[in-house]
């Protein structure tokens, strides 16, 4: 065996349509690689500039302010969600969804749905990352360099002494394919690797990595085995599986996902947008105990302070402004479920499309899936709780205004 | 019958009695005719459902009973973005930068609820439009037809016949090239009646021909890429690997490099970013909900001086409306010129990425695509522009109300009881100075025009393919 391993090697060696698609592997690998080292970079560069500047903003902005109302109106917090270690190898929903916000404590469902993203152009192509390129390249390339193993030697006259000469055909077969399917995998992996150690990514996660992009070379190896037994030319041979690989990568994934969406209806976003507008701006005109019940009935430990004799009083206005939260909480919840839903299935449906498999997988371990995201808005909705629990203990009691108590502010502190 | 319609006609014989190609084109047309009914529906009901939520939302506005004039500066509007006729061919962009947007006083949202934010992720080619069909697959059908059209003669050991009996190569190429263009004109058909679709929707027949021209003109730079492979190269498996290879760089590899080049190339900082500056900025210029903020004080001079009066009690104009009235147009004007700077910064990423159709055809037709279609960045663009407009309309005409039709001591009193926030409180009749809007796509020269690089390149490839075709059909020995 390792005989012939060896000697498939020095094959290979002199193989130069072979050669070129290994080497065209490894160099897509380390752009792919280094593409997404830079991006994450930025990205992490960009977050250490808000964080600074949003800091020196707050400062800025809460001086002079001589009540809690108009210091919570006019501080805004930044809340963002960081790269992974691993995000360098699949950016996943980072292009199209937002990752930082600025809140205030003013109605949250009016901030949370704004999204900060990179130019559109971006979302709707698509980077090249490592997860793009071991899902949907790498089968292509393995294609490339299986699909004539036999048909070049039916080609060459040779096939048949070669099948009669080497005892069984799978000691003949299965060494140049296995050969050719190592290099592959190793070309692929070692800029990720390289990636890993430079990123700190951890050893585990980028052994899981590696599995996958193991693993889906195998299955395609698989499939690629199973076709090429077929007695055809190597044209016809490379046509079909080039229409497997269309089915698999373009076809399934379209499908399912436009069997997912109509099965899972998202509610219209611009209704929890309208619905909150409706609630805070009625609340001008209604009497002050039809924001007040509600709004005390979520915070019973604020009921001594639900009267509001004055005209306008902050306590009030932040009262109607939760109220809006409040009222929107049922349609909120049905577009996050349907979300969620759709997550699931599409994850059961990627089971079958390896492309999309290797893709999810990725993104998960990237921490760049619709999971994560959603992970991250719960992670802004609890600081918003917090910054709400800040303020109304000293806000509703009219505590007398003290700057030094806005040092305990709360900070936004993503768990990772 | 001349020589080259015989050789198309053989060619087109032996197509029709392989497997293989029949079920390769089948599958293809059933995908594009699918997608195309699929999207349309989905098109045209997105349409009618913006056009019914912009004017619900105007009428809303309207409805809005008596109230103080800057309570409805908050109360705020929407805008929406209707797909254009021809986004039932590219939606372009439009899933990615949602296509509503809620305008308010003293802020400019970002376009909120994109339609990937909440999709089902199953990878990179799961929304499929008819526009990457035809980007995507149609190459790799005619990579499938033609990839040995004409090294099959040499094979077969026909193209010495042919040769002798007088045939020229390039005849010969001119045979194969019709009979693989005339498959790209039939897989035109669908685009034909998609266009024609739109142009009774009310698109113009400019655009939509400059459309149908721009894909025929990039599935013949296939057709002719394809050709030349089978020219130049001996055998038929390396000629299949060598159009599959070509075909991976242009349609997959290229458009997402450049992708990554552009973003890191040109630094886009994100609204956030861009608006921690400005508010900085902002500060000095005071804050337009307190009149009584210092930076207001050169202003009070001069309105008491032009009204010459001593206090702003005897003014016979309301002190606080000014105050928004001024600041307001203050950070418009400095909203807008970071804004500005950030649109310019995303269209200068999209121009070079546009740029790197000169190494793919595949990024030309798209930009080009999603130009003529109304549904590329420049257009989101302007949406966000006009809104921007439509939004500092109806506030400064609701800060003029406030000027004009309250009274500045009932307004400062307005705080102290109920009836007296009841009487700091205008007609209804003021909310009629929001102007109607609906979105509509460039004209078709402007379209036109700024899909001219993208469809100039194009042509440069035609030339070049049909030019490959030529130089080695002419070299053609045994």
């Amino acid at each position: 065996m390792v005989k012939s391993l060896i000697r498939e090697t020095r094959f290979l060696a002199k193989d130069r349509g072979a050669l070129f698609w290994l080497f065209l592997a490894f160099a897509l690998s380390v752009i792919a690689v280094s593409f997404g080292i830079l991006e994450v970079r930025e990205q992490r560069q960009t977050i250490a500039t808000l964080i600074e500047e949003d800091t020196a903003d707050r400062i800025n902005a809460l001086q002079g302010q001589e009540d809690w109302g108009s210091a919570a109106y006019y501080a805004f917090h930044l809340t963002y969600s960081a790269p992974s270690d691993f995000a360098f190898a699949a950016m996943g929903q980072r292009d199209s969804s937002p990752w930082k916000h600025r809140v205030r404590m003013l109605a949250l469902e009016g901030q949370i749905h704004e999204a900060d993203t990179r130019n559109a152009d971006f979302g709707l192509v698509g980077r090249f990352d490592f997860a793009f390129l071991a899902a949907s390249v790498a089968p292509l390339l393995l294609i490339l360099l299986l699909y004539d193993l036999r048909a070049s030697e039916r080609t060459t006259r040779r096939h048949d002494l070669l099948v009669a000469t080497a005892g069984s055909s799978g000691s003949l077969w299965f060494p140049r394919a296995f050969v050719r399917v190592v290099g592959l995998a190793l070309l692929l992996l070692i800029p990720l690797w390289i990636g890993a150690v430079v990123e700190g990514t951890a050893i585990a996660l980028t052994l899981q990595a590696s599995g996958i992009v193991v693993g889906s070379l195998l299955v395609w190896w698989l499939i690629v085995e199973m076709v090429s037994r077929i007695n055809a030319s190597a044209s016809v041979l490379l046509t079909s599986l080039i229409g497997l690989w269309l089915a698999l990568a373009i076809v399934v994934p379209a499908v399912s996902k436009a069997a997912i969406e109509a099965a899972n209806p998202v509610p219209d976003g611009g209704e929890i947008l309208l619905l909150q507008r409706e609630t805070v701006n009625d609340a001008w005109d209604l009497p002050k105990e039809a924001t007040m019940k509600p709004f005390v009935e979520r915070h019973p430990e604020l009921k001594p302070y639900e009267d509001i004799p004055d005209a306008w009083a902050w306590k009030w206005y932040y009262a109607f402004q939760q109220v809006g939260d409040q009222v929107t909480e049922p349609l909120v919840q049905q577009y996050r479920d349907a979300r969620l839903a759709r997550d699931s299935q599409a994850t059961t449906a990627a089971l079958f499309s390896p492309t999309s498999l290797v893709e999810r997988a990725f993104e998960k371990l990237a921490e760049t899936d619709a999971t994560s995201m959603i992970v991250y808005e719960d992670n802004v909705r609890e600081y918003h709780a917090e910054l709400r629990a800040f303020y109304y203990p000293l806000m509703f009691p009219d505590e007398p205004y003290d700057s030094a108590l806005l040092d305990d502010l709360p900070v936004y502190a993503p768990e990772s | 019958m001349s020589g080259i319609t015989r050789i198309a006609i053989e060619e087109w014989r032996l197509w029709l009695r392989s497997r293989v190609v029949i079920a390769a084109a089948l599958i293809v047309a059933v995908l594009i005719a699918a997608t195309t009914v699929l999207t349309m529906n989905r098109i045209a009901d997105e349409q009618s459902q913006r056009i019914e939520q912009q004017v619900a939302a105007e009428q809303t506005f309207f409805a809005q009973p008596d109230r103080h004039p800057h309570r409805m500066v908050h109360y705020g509007h929407y805008a929406f973005r209707p797909p254009p006729a021809l986004a039932v061919f590219d939606p372009g962009v439009d899933a990615v930068t949602g296509q509503s947007i809620f305008l308010e006083g003293h802020r400019q949202n970002t376009a909120m609820f994109a339609d990937t934010k909440a999709a089902a992720d199953l990878g990179g080619f799961a929304a499929l439009t008819p526009a990457s069909l035809y980007q995507l697959l149609l190459p790799l059908l005619l990579i499938v037809l033609g990839h040995a059209m004409f090294l099959r003669e040499r094979e077969s050991g026909t193209l010495a016949v042919l040769l002798a009996q007088g045939q020229s190569g390039v005849r010969l190429a001119v045979g194969k090239a019709v009979a693989l263009l005339a498959v790209c004109a039939i897989f035109m058909v669908p685009l034909i009646a998609v266009a024609a679709y739109s142009i009774s929707m009310g698109e113009s027949a400019l655009t939509a021909f400059s459309l149908v021209a721009g894909y025929f003109a990039y599935l013949c730079i296939w057709a002719a890429l394809v050709l030349a492979a089978s020219i130049i190269l001996k055998q038929r498996a390396v000629s299949l690997g060598a159009l599959i290879f070509v075909w991976l760089f242009a349609a997959l590899i290229v458009p997402r490099f450049a992708i990554n080049a552009s973003s890191a190339v040109i630094d886009a900082p994100g609204k956030i970013e861009s608006d921690l500056v400005m508010l900085a900025e902002q500060r000095k210029l005071g804050d337009g909900h307190n009149a009584a903020d210092p930076a207001f004080m050169q202003l009070q001079a001069e309105v008491l001086e032009q009204y010459n009066v001593e206090t702003i009690e005897e003014l016979p104009i309301n002190w606080r409306g000014v105050v928004a009235s001024y600041s307001e147009a203050e950070l418009t004007e400095l909203l807008n010129s970071y804004a500005e700077e950030r649109m310019g910064l995303e269209a200068s990423q999209s121009r070079l990425f546009g740029l790197f159709g000169l190494a793919s055809p595949t990024i030309s037709i798209s930009a080009a695509s999603r130009t003529l279609a109304g549904t590329d960045i420049a257009t989101h663009h302007r949406f966000l522009r006009e809104s921007e407009y439509l939004r500092f309309g109806f506030v400064q005409a609701l800060n003029e109300k406030h000027v004009t039709d309250l009274d500045y001591t009932v307004d400062i009193n307005r705080n102290t009881s109920p009836e007296a926030s009841r009487r700091a409180r205008i007609n209804a009749d003021a909310w009629e100075v929001l102007d109607e809007f609906r979105f509509v796509p460039d004209s078709a020269n402007e379209r036109l025009n700024r899909a001219l690089l993208s469809l100039t390149i194009l042509m440069g490839w035609m030339l070049a393919a049909g030019g490959l075709v030529y130089y080695s059909a002419k070299r053609v020995r045994l």
